[in-house]
């Protein structure tokens, strides 16, 4: 049997369907009349995991698992790293930090534009969203730990 | 020579105290004046909820008197949990104060009781003042024939089936004060929670449910307007908008209750940080904007300063605790 | 005619140039903040209510009301070009838009996208100032029931959101009904898959989920060096829609504007459920539904109109009766009752002026709206033509911020970051984003409103059927689920021939 598109994609999804289902076992269940936290819950879990199955069953007609093109992962991955990383400095170390450095990180390293567009562009942009926001508008930005 | 003593000795003193202080203190240029920047206050509630309709026009007129900005941050969540949470957590250079009403005092509580890990208590924080407190108002829909309490009671032991309470959520401001009121008068009742004090309103307007605790600036338009009816009203004295409602403790209920708002700080917050804030929030308790503006809302300012705010809180919290409980774990 | 009265009152407010220019800021506002992902009407009013403090009541409900409307304008601007919703309510433009974008025709999906917010926000001011106070009462009538029954015909119609096969759109639609259960029960307290992260209390929001699976997985499966060729700068006549796209959107503008005016007085966050049954009820009729998802005007057309008409249609239950319905309606009253100017039944008698002023100047507010949107088009497609490598970090940036901005709560940033990386996984085994993010919506609000009507009935389920509009909502579900079954049974639907070619061998 060689593996198909909706093998993977079926399996997957029965697998969510029995980890979510232990995850909501504590959920009471209820009756028909009053049906409690659990219930709603494990009747999509059901249906999750029966649709899932229906998918991997009838997975022969889907195009084999080979076919899919991954060769954007290799843009996906450091992009999703970048934000990643700066989401997590984003209340840290604030707005002012963290935001120039993202863009910077992302023009310059990972699309190897040119160091002083790159530089030009990361800057600018966060001053002038950080003179709408900040400024005029009054948001208040997350303000790292060195108080700004 | 003793008088000589006396004065070198005492200048001496002086002259250690001085030095003391000089070396407790840290250098003058390092000591802020609080605020120094941007003071923000933390509201635990979608906007336009109870805490933000106090919190903007009182951020308003303290930015004058402390010559900072003040920002509301809103921080929704859990009922107001979030926000709490994320204020008690916070640094406590009292650049982060925390707006909260009643339901403060049950977080603690509700966790307990679902076997969650309790992640603030009271303690955690520092009650600098209250500004308004607005007594909770039992109001029945025009539909319902009772005028007096007693009737609604005796109507609600008889058929127990035939009316619903609306409240703002499981264990939230609203449906606390009725699961006292529920338990003094011996009365089981059935409960349509909704997610918030709009909607709670919304279903008794409709008939979807019959009887709910709201708060007199909430109901007071629909009392105006004849859809609802006030049958009892949860403060210690009669309401000035409501004078011809009797209080709980008129009817023989030794129960009170309101829907008040406050200002908090995290636990550890310096003193003289506590003492500018609470200076400048007595002086926007009585600036006329800040009073206008609750006026407009229909409330009136119910300042409290620190000791009296305590005294209250804890008389508060034991109140919300023991509904808490008496409503136990549905 | 009393009406005519009241309105030459109101216009003789809204036309004083300080009325005037405060109703343009406003307008101007809410398009930016629209168009900011993340940042919908509601962050947009409670930022800058403390400006309009030292306003008087009509010069800032006029603003506030602006930016309100306008965003739900602004909104359509940032899903078409990018398929990024700038708020909840315009998830469903950015399937249809964007797909038009794709095929050059972006400026004809913003012009539509204008136009038909442009009809539906006069259609629905008419019929503020027409019939306010009855609707009203048909608000009230609208309870538990009767939410559950129209969340149902939204279940039903969930068969029509995806261009996949049906086992793919119902896997998609429970992965959002389960998503949505996230959170503390209403009814009983318990915390439903918490994880110990207090943030997840009132459920997973709409806002970081959508532009995390529509604008973050669009950016991470298009790699820069893809991004070919500069789009060529259109010349006017170009950016406007042709003559048979302004045909195709008559029929969808008239439907989504009743439709979505309708939905929108009943009370909860009604526009996002407007804007995905008028988008269902366009397939539904369509003689093309597999057009949709492909660039179909109608899928713009439609739920562009609906969202915006029931934004005006939301104002019928706050100004009539003086109870907020949503999140925005409730910090508008907010606003009003900070200024002294109570909402309610008494409203219209107490301060005619503020009321008829408002209500004037929401025509106008429309006017300007069109006035600042349709010349702005050609502006705004021009944002495609920022090289993508310095386009996509500043997308990225502005989902960070905004999304931040909501609820200043970085779990919900983090949120819409993993659901990029489902979005990404998602398409490549071939499933559509759309049914989870309208069972993400239904969800919460279903659960609830049924076991409330249990509640109510003391668990007898004849409520449903009892109450008369709960009934014929439940009647009409029950007629387009046999009329389905019909068409399945006779010959093969459009879905099948969806599925020979999403199968077959492409």
């Amino acid at each position: 049997m060689n593996l198909r598109r909706d093998h993977v994609a079926g399996g997957a999804f029965v697998l969510a369907g029995v980890v979510v289902g232990i995850l909501s076992f504590d959920l009471p269940f209820g009756t028909l009349a009053s049906p409690g936290a659990g219930m709603l819950p494990m009747l999509l879990i059901g249906y999750l995991t029966v649709f899932g199955a229906v998918l991997f069953v009838r997975a022969n007609e889907s195009p084999p698992l080979a076919s899919i093109d991954w060769s954007d992962f290799r843009h996906a991955l450091p992009v999703v790293a970048v934000a990643a990383v700066a989401v997590t400095a984003y209340t840290r170390l604030g707005f002012l930090i963290t935001i120039p450095l993202m863009l910077f990180f992302l023009t310059f390293v990972v699309e190897r534009r040119p160091l002083l567009p790159a530089a030009a562009f990361s800057i600018g942009v966060s001053a002038i969203s950080y003179t709408l926001f900040g400024l005029l508008l009054k948001i208040p930005l997350p303000r790292g730990i060195l108080g700004f | 020579m003793d008088r000589r003593r006396f004065v070198a000795g005492s200048a001496a003193t002086a002259a250690t105290a001085a030095t003391a202080a000089a070396l407790a203190a840290p250098p003058a240029w390092s000591q802020e004046v609080y605020p120094s920047r941007p003071v923000s206050f933390i509201n635990p509630f979608p906007p336009g909820g109870a805490a933000d309709v106090v919190a903007r026009p009182l951020a308003a007129v303290l930015e004058p008197i402390l010559k900072q900005p003040m920002v509301i941050e809103t921080k929704a969540g859990a009922a107001g949990q979030v926000g709490a949470q994320f204020a008690a957590a916070a640094k406590p250079d009292g650049y982060t104060l925390l707006i909260h009403i009643v339901s403060i005092s049950g977080f603690a509580e509700v966790d307990r009781l679902y076997g969650r890990q309790v992640k603030f208590t009271n303690d955690d924080f520092i009650p600098i003042a209250r500004f308004i407190a607005d007594p909770m108002v039992l109001v029945v829909n025009d539909q319902q024939p009772f005028k007096t309490l007693k009737e609604f009671t005796d109507a609600a032991k008889a058929k127990t089936n035939d009316l619903i309470f609306s409240s703002s959520g499981l264990h939230g401001a609203l449906h606390l004060p009725m699961a006292l009121f529920l338990k003094a008068a011996g009365v089981d009742m059935k409960h349509l929670p909704t997610n918030g004090g709009g909607p709670a309103l919304t279903a008794i307007l409709g008939n979807n449910s019959q009887v709910l605790c709201s708060s007199i600036a909430a109901a007071n338009v629909h009392l105006r307007s004849g859809k609802l009816r006030a049958l009892a009203c949860f403060g210690a004295q009669r309401a000035p908008a409501l004078p011809d409602v009797p209080t709980m403790k008129e009817l023989g209920y030794n129960i009170e209750f309101y829907l008040w708002v406050g200002m908090f700080a995290p636990k550890a917050t310096p003193e003289n940080v506590i003492t500018t804030m609470r200076q400048a929030s007595k002086q926007a308790a009585s600036d006329d904007k800040f009073v206008r503006a609750m006026k407009n809302l229909g409330q009136d300012v119910a300042y409290l300063d620190q000791p009296d705010f305590k005294a209250f809180w804890d008389a508060d919290a034991k109140r919300v605790q023991e509904a808490v409980r008496t409503i136990g774990k549905v | 005619m009393e009406i005519f009265d009241n309105l030459l009152l109101g216009f003789s407010v809204a036309f004083r140039p300080d009325v005037l220019i405060y109703a343009f800021l406003g307008c101007l506002v809410g398009t930016l903040v629209g168009m900011l992902p993340g940042i919908g009407p509601l962050a947009g009013i409670s930022i800058l209510l403390p400006v309009t403090f030292g306003l008087d009541a009509t010069k800032a409900i006029v603003m506030l009301a602006g930016i309100y409307y306008g965003s739900q304008y602004g909104g359509s601007t940032t899903s078409i070009l990018m398929r990024i919703p700038g708020e909840a309510a315009s998830v469903m433009t950015c399937i249809d838009g964007y797909a038009m974008a794709r095929k050059g025709r972006a400026g004809a999906a913003l012009a539509i996208a204008a136009v038909g917010s442009f009809v539906a926000g006069t259609f629905g001011v008419i019929m503020l100032t027409l019939v306010a106070p009855p609707l009203a009462n048909f608000a009230l009538r609208f309870g538990p029931p009767e939410y559950t029954a129209l969340l149902v015909l939204g279940l039903v119609f969930l068969a029509y959101m995806s261009t996949t096969s049906l086992a793919r759109t119902l896997i998609m639609a429970c992965v959002g009904l389960l998503l949505g259960c996230i959170g503390i029960d209403v009814m009983s307290g318990h915390f439903r898959y918490a994880f110990d992260i207090k943030e997840l209390g009132d459920g997973i929001g709409l806002v970081p989920v959508a532009v995390g699976l529509f604008g973050l997985g669009e950016i991470l499966s298009t790699p820069s060096k893809t991004v070919v060729g500069k789009v060529v700068p259109p010349r006017f006549a170009e950016l406007m829609p042709s003559r048979q796209e302004w045909r195709q959107s008559v029929m969808p503008v008239a439907r989504g504007s009743v439709l979505g005016f309708v939905v929108g007085i009943v009370p909860g966050s009604a526009h996002i459920i407007a804007s995905f049954l008028s988008y269902a009820v366009e397939k539904r009729v369509s003689k093309t539904p597999e057009e949709f998802g492909k660039g179909a005007v109608a899928g713009v057309a439609g739920p562009e109109s609906a969202n915006n008409a029931a934004s005006t249609g939301a104002f019928v239950p706050m100004l009539a009766l003086g109870l907020p319905t949503g999140p925005v309606t409730a910090v508008l009253m907010a606003a009003l009752l900070i200024h002294g100017v109570p909402p309610g039944p008494q409203l219209v008698t107490e301060h005619p002026q503020v009321f008829w002023g408002f209500i004037a100047s929401m025509y106008v507010g429309n006017l300007m709206l069109l006035a600042l949107n349709l010349p702005l088009v050609g502006l705004f497609v021009r944002v495609l033509q920022i090289p993508y490598a310095y386009l996509y970090p500043l997308i990225i940036m502005f989902c960070i911020v905004g999304v931040y901005l909501v609820n200043n709560s970085i779990v919900d940033v983090w949120i819409m970051l993993i659901m990029g990386l489902v979005g990404y996984a998602l398409r490549k085994f071939h499933f559509d984003p759309a049914p989870l993010v309208l069972g993400l919506v239904i969800a919460p609000t279903f659960e609830l409103s049924l076991r409330q009507s249990l509640v109510m009935s003391s668990g007898n389920w004849t409520i449903f059927f009892t109450r008369p509009i709960a009934g014929v909502l439940f009647a009409i579900c029950g007629v387009l689920l046999a009329l389905s079954a019909l068409s399945w049974l006779r010959q093969k639907d459009w879905r099948e021939r969806l599925a020979e070619t999403e199968t077959g061998k492409k």
